[in-house]
């Protein structure tokens, strides 16, 4: 046995919290009202105190409006720990790392770790929100200036590589939009959950082709947080302990540079081995997958990256009916971000936490002892995979 | 299609007084090496000591999308074709591909740069053609 496994109970960590604020299209709050809220409901949830925090970890999104103030806002003092973090959509998880680390080293008992955002408004499209930020200047403002703007471009050019290469359809693609949403019709915190066919994602108007309407994520309103404490405290409090028991990260370092890899294979395929090698489980003991599906493609090289297929027949796997809730891998239980809410890497890690703990309700996985999850920055740049496992997951 | 509004800054001032002259500058180190423009470092060797050097004009197509714009009433959404293009020295460069017919683009095709503006006062934007 190695890596938290073999930790004593003081210092290996658990999640023993998790808060999350309405999320959607609610409007008039700030992403550090979202932030405080969240913490406090995180903090409920596990049965402590907010006075028990002496750690806290906060990332921002597209809005920023979160800093380290956050501790000021709910009255925290005397803390041990204090930072921002950002790595794009790979934060939550580095902060869960972050977290984990600082329990396993004494640094901190107890980590609030904690994202909100606020990019909806009630009179402009989700789209907006994302797509008209343009740099006078420099080199941000040439490819703002080419036409190159926002992140819909950069993954359509990512998966038309994909698709060149390796043969790679739009309708492949669109089994993993349908599968997602057969999930969020089972998740009452999901944002859209009517459910659709993939004729429905074949009529959806393209974005940035080759990706459509139904290829990319939502667009939310909302905060989450997590509370990381040791295997020992979280032993007599309020929820199921679920345990971190593996994780990594990789920033490949070639946005904008030349690379072979662009589109093909991401860092996911470095973090995703090498959180399962210091978890001690192979990808076979995996039950329930949660992927950072920014894009539906974002998905399906995951999927090649972590090895659940050979690289290059990720498009074959999603349509081969292993997706959904009907098929036989538990992936994106909650729909994800594509179907139930965008809150960059908290939703897989949300979701995780509340399948390892066995409260999916009608969604719920039966085996979940160990849970999978990735997160994904910038352009497919920052990588963080954590392994979460049950109390049967981590004996 | 067109390019948008772009001004200089102190990082950007010798690209653009190269793309005023009809050139796009690469990176290019003592050793030879090319790199994008906005490298600090060489791609190949990581020497710091970088100088520009113009790019012959010639690329290939590595990858493309194409982005629509929302349709309003009956009319035809806008589109704009978006390439990756590989410059023959090896660097990569991000920018429309003007003039193309996007379903008949393929990866490998050969392409060429031309210069675009917004509007006479503001920076001359490098975009690709088919050669």
């Amino acid at each position: 046995m190695s890596g938290p496994r073999a930790w004593p109970a003081a210092r290996r960590p658990v999640i023993a919290g998790l808060g999350m604020t309405a999320v959607g299209k609610v409007y008039g709050r700030t992403p550090a009202d979202f932030a405080a809220d969240a913490v406090r409901r995180a903090v409920a949830d596990a049965g402590l105190q907010l006075a028990d925090v002496d750690g806290l970890l906060t990332s921002s999104g597209v809005t920023g409006g979160i800093s380290i103030d956050l501790q000021r806002d709910l009255g925290l003092t005397d803390l041990r720990m204090l930072s921002h973090l950002q790595s794009y959509g790979a934060t939550a998880g580095t902060m869960m790392q972050v977290a984990a680390l600082a329990v396993m080293s004494g640094t901190a008992s107890v980590v609030a770790c904690v994202f909100a955002d606020s990019p909806l408004q009630p009179d402009r499209s989700a789209g907006a929100a994302y797509g008209t930020r343009r740099a006078p200047a420099g080199w941000w403002g040439l490819l703002g200036a080419s036409g190159v703007i926002g992140a819909n471009p950069m993954y359509a050019l990512a998966a038309r590589r994909h698709m060149a290469r390796f043969g790679t359809t739009t309708e492949q693609l669109g089994h993993v939009a349908v599968a997602q949403r057969a999930w969020a019709v089972l998740n009452p915190a999901a944002q859209q959950r009517e459910p659709i066919t993939l004729a429905d994602h074949q009529a959806s108007r393209w974005i940035a082709e080759p990706l459509r309407l139904l290829d990319c994520c939502l667009v939310s309103n909302g905060g989450i947080a997590v509370i990381v404490t040791s295997a020992e405290r979280a032993a007599g409090l309020a929820q199921p302990p679920v345990h971190v028991l593996g994780w990594a990260q990789s920033h490949p370092g070639h946005y904008l540079r030349r690379h072979p890899d662009f589109g093909l294979v991401t860092g996911a395929a470095t973090a995703g081995p090498a959180a399962l090698e210091m978890a001690g489980v192979a990808l076979a003991d995996v039950d329930v997958v949660q992927l950072y599906d920014c894009y539906t493609y974002t998905v399906l090289v995951t999927l090649e990256d972590y090895g659940f297929c050979a690289k290059g027949d990720g498009g074959p796997f999603v349509a081969s009916g292993l997706l959904g809730p009907t098929g036989k891998l538990r992936l994106n239980t909650g729909g994800g971000q594509l179907s139930g809410y965008y809150l960059w890497g908290m939703t897989p890690v949300a979701e995780a936490i509340i399948q390892a703990r066995g409260q999916g309700g009608e969604r719920q996985s039966d085996q979940h002892d160990i849970v999978l999850v990735s997160g994904n920055g910038g352009v497919l740049d920052h990588h963080a995979t954590l392994v979460l496992g049950s109390a049967a997951g981590a004996s | 299609m067109t390019v948008g509004p772009v001004d200089r800054d102190a990082a950007t001032a010798e690209f653009f007084d190269g793309a005023t002259g009809g050139q796009f500058l690469l990176r290019r180190c003592p050793l030879g090496h090319f790199s994008e423009p906005p490298s600090a470092v060489c791609t190949t060797c990581g020497s710091t000591d970088l100088g520009w050097a113009a790019a012959a004009g010639g690329a290939t197509l590595v990858s493309w999308a194409v982005v629509w714009e929302r349709a309003t009433g009956d009319t035809e959404p806008n589109h704009t074709v978006l390439v990756i293009g590989e410059f023959d020295e090896g660097p990569w460069w991000w920018s429309q591909l003007v003039g193309a017919d996007p379903a008949s683009l393929a990866v490998g095709q050969r392409l060429r740069v031309e210069f675009r503006r917004a509007a006479a006062e503001h920076e001359a934007v490098p975009v690709f053609a088919l050669a």
